[in-house]
């Protein structure tokens, strides 16, 4: 009987150890703090990222292809691509989206060139470097908005300190922010005032990370100023250049707050930006469809340009 | 051969003292430069702003003739601002808490636990940080709605209470507190918790006061999302009520600086203590290769 059911047992033990083993690792699993640590820090986590940022994001592809009904939503009937259509044949469309790569590419073009020569500068000097640099990051701290007003103040053509100052000196006042073709250069030139400590900072810490021996090496080679730039400073910061670059890039690409409180689209339509469009169709004209519509483009369009950039200016080494 | 190249060399080295001397200063006269166009907008408009109307409009004059606290009165009593100014703190204090909290657990989480999808769940995180907010702003807003919290602090602190950001920077951190601590603490007896509260958190702390201030300081000045979610001017927020001057006081520029000087001073008295970490956590995104 016994050597029966040690038989019985034994045959069945290969399938049977599989799948008590299963269930063991789980108890075991299930028995270790850390999983429930784990467990209760990642629960609310996924819940929150489902809530607050998938679900939305699915919701938006499905308000673009929509008629949307604002009182009933799920009754809105599939419109396919006609909030597209009405996108583009808004008149204000095609000047925000250009407007939109103009301030991009001004505002890489205006930044990066002169955070680079601070930052070198920076990293030249021996003593009193955290003291430039605290006093150049104090603009990143003030609010944006507080800033846009006092510009707006500062740059009134009539009253205001900047044209007053100039005449002061002799020189001509400027339109500033009235006259359609300085509008954008003024608002860069306030984003490069106000911005320029984040870079600096990013920047300087990426110099300040090439090992100076490199330097030594290169000056009894003969290298001057220039060539020492181009051939050891640009290539080990090519990493902190392509964040830099992408920072500014895909940043500009979404400028609001500036361009909305500074010149409210500008004179005409000189500054109005993609988002601003996005906000103003949604939020006062009540168009959900065209609006979310819009917003998908300019995703589109961002994930397209981190795909050139990256493409464009990965560094050939890494360091 | 060698001898002229030695020369070469120690004639560039030892070159002029004088040379040197004037590289740098000229290099420290232009940053100076640079840092008094940082500062004189701001100083210029600090003064403007206890100065009288007239005297603001009329004269060029860097400090006030006739110095008066009447603009700060006026915004004070007339402007709501401290209705703002409350609504503002309770927001950015709330979310700057409550991002701590979850990005360096999560930090740790992803940084010393092991488990089976753990590396694709966080890159599914971190793509959350391409999505322009533009995408998700109707839908969110739609969300909120529903959820009863448009026009309530509530609706905007909810939607900032974890940052991806914050994950990956506690996360990149981490990585670097040595595991064997860990596992002696373990060997110890400790809960995970007090190995969360007692070791991980303490050994944080730098990288949790430069998030500290980074998210303060992205509530505090944040215009866009709590402008589509507030709509009635007893839930304003700071920058909200800023941007309502440009319409209620059109051209009241004495106003505009009194409300800016007290929007900007709180944080720049931060900014003036702790200026470190305002600058490390930004240096820190950058170093990571």
């Amino acid at each position: 009987m016994s050597s029966a059911m040690t038989a019985l047992s034994s045959s069945n033990s290969a399938a049977d150890s599989n799948r008590r083993g299963w269930r063991r690792e789980l108890r075991r699993v299930l028995r270790r703090p850390q999983f429930w640590f784990a467990v209760i820090v990642l629960v609310p986590t996924l819940l929150w990222y489902f809530v607050f940022q998938l679900w939305p994001m699915v919701r938006s592809f499905h308000t673009a292809v929509v008629a949307y009904k604002i009182l009933e939503p799920w009754n809105s009937p599939f419109v396919g691509l006609d909030n597209f259509r009405q996108l583009a044949e808004n008149q204000f469309f095609l000047p925000a989206v250009l407007n939109t790569l103009k301030w991009a590419v001004l505002n890489f073009a205006l930044m990066l060139p002169i955070c680079l020569a601070v930052s070198v500068t920076l990293s030249k000097i021996r003593r009193g470097r955290n003291f430039y640099q605290a006093l150049i990051y104090l603009p990143v701290v003030m609010s944006l908005v507080a800033i846009t007003l006092l510009f707006r103040m500062l740059l009134d053509p009539d009253v205001g300190q900047f044209n007053r100052f100039l005449n002061a000196i002799g020189l001509p006042g400027s339109t500033w922010l009235r006259d359609e073709s300085s509008a954008m250069l003024t608002m860069a030139g306030i984003a490069v005032w106000k911005s320029m400590g984040i870079y600096v900072v990013i920047l300087t810490a990426g110099l300040l990370n090439i090992p100076s021996e490199l330097y030594d090496a290169a000056r009894v080679d003969g290298a001057n100023g220039w060539t020492e730039f181009q051939y050891i400073t640009l290539p080990l910061l090519g990493h902190t250049l392509t964040l830099v670059t992408t920072m500014l890039v895909i940043g500009g690409l979404q400028e609001f707050t500036l361009p909305s409180l500074l010149t409210g689209g500008g004179p005409g339509i000189s500054t109005l930006m993609a988002n601003m469009l996005i906000y103003s169709e949604a939020f006062e004209n009540l168009r959900f469809g065209t609006a979310t519509a819009m917003a998908i483009l300019q995703l589109i369009l961002i994930l397209f340009v981190t795909r050139v950039l990256m493409r464009l200016i990965t560094p050939k080494w890494s360091y | 051969m060698s001898t002229t190249t030695v020369q070469a060399f120690a004639a560039k080295r030892v070159r002029p003292r004088a040379f040197q001397i004037i590289t740098q200063g000229t290099m420290h006269l232009v940053l100076l430069l640079l840092c008094a166009t940082a500062l004189i907008p701001f100083i210029w408009s600090l003064l403007a702003s206890f100065k009288y109307f007239k005297e603001l409009n009329t004269s060029t004059d860097f400090f006030p003739k006739v110095w008066t606290l009447r603009n700060y009165e006026e915004i004070i009593t007339r402007a709501g601002f401290l209705d703002a100014l409350r609504n503002s703190t309770i927001v950015a204090v709330v979310v700057t808490i409550c991002v701590l909290l979850t990005s360096s657990a999560l930090g740790y989480i992803f940084a010393k636990y092991q488990f089976p999808g753990k590396d694709k769940l966080f890159t599914v995180l971190l793509s959350t940080l391409m999505l322009p907010f533009a995408v998700v702003l109707v839908p969110l807003y739609i969300t909120i709605v529903s959820f009863g919290l448009h026009n309530q602090l509530t609706g905007i602190i909810v939607t900032a209470v974890w940052s991806t950001f914050g994950i990956f920077m506690m996360r990149q951190f981490m990585e670097s507190i040595p595991s064997e601590l860990i596992d002696a603490a373990r060997i110890d007896g400790a809960s995970e918790f007090r190995i969360y509260g007692q070791i991980i958190v303490p050994l944080s702390a730098a990288p949790l006061a430069a998030l500290a201030v980074f998210t303060f300081l992205g509530q505090w000045d944040s215009y866009l999302w709590p402008l589509v979610v507030i709509n009635s001017p007893d839930k304003q927020t700071l920058p909200l009520l800023l941007a309502g001057l440009r319409s209620l006081y059109w051209s009241r520029y004495d106003l505009w600086t009194a409300g800016s000087m007290l929007t900007i001073l709180p944080v720049m008295t931060l900014y003036l203590f702790a200026s470190k970490y305002f600058i490390q956590g930004v240096a820190m995104t950058g170093i990571r290769g």
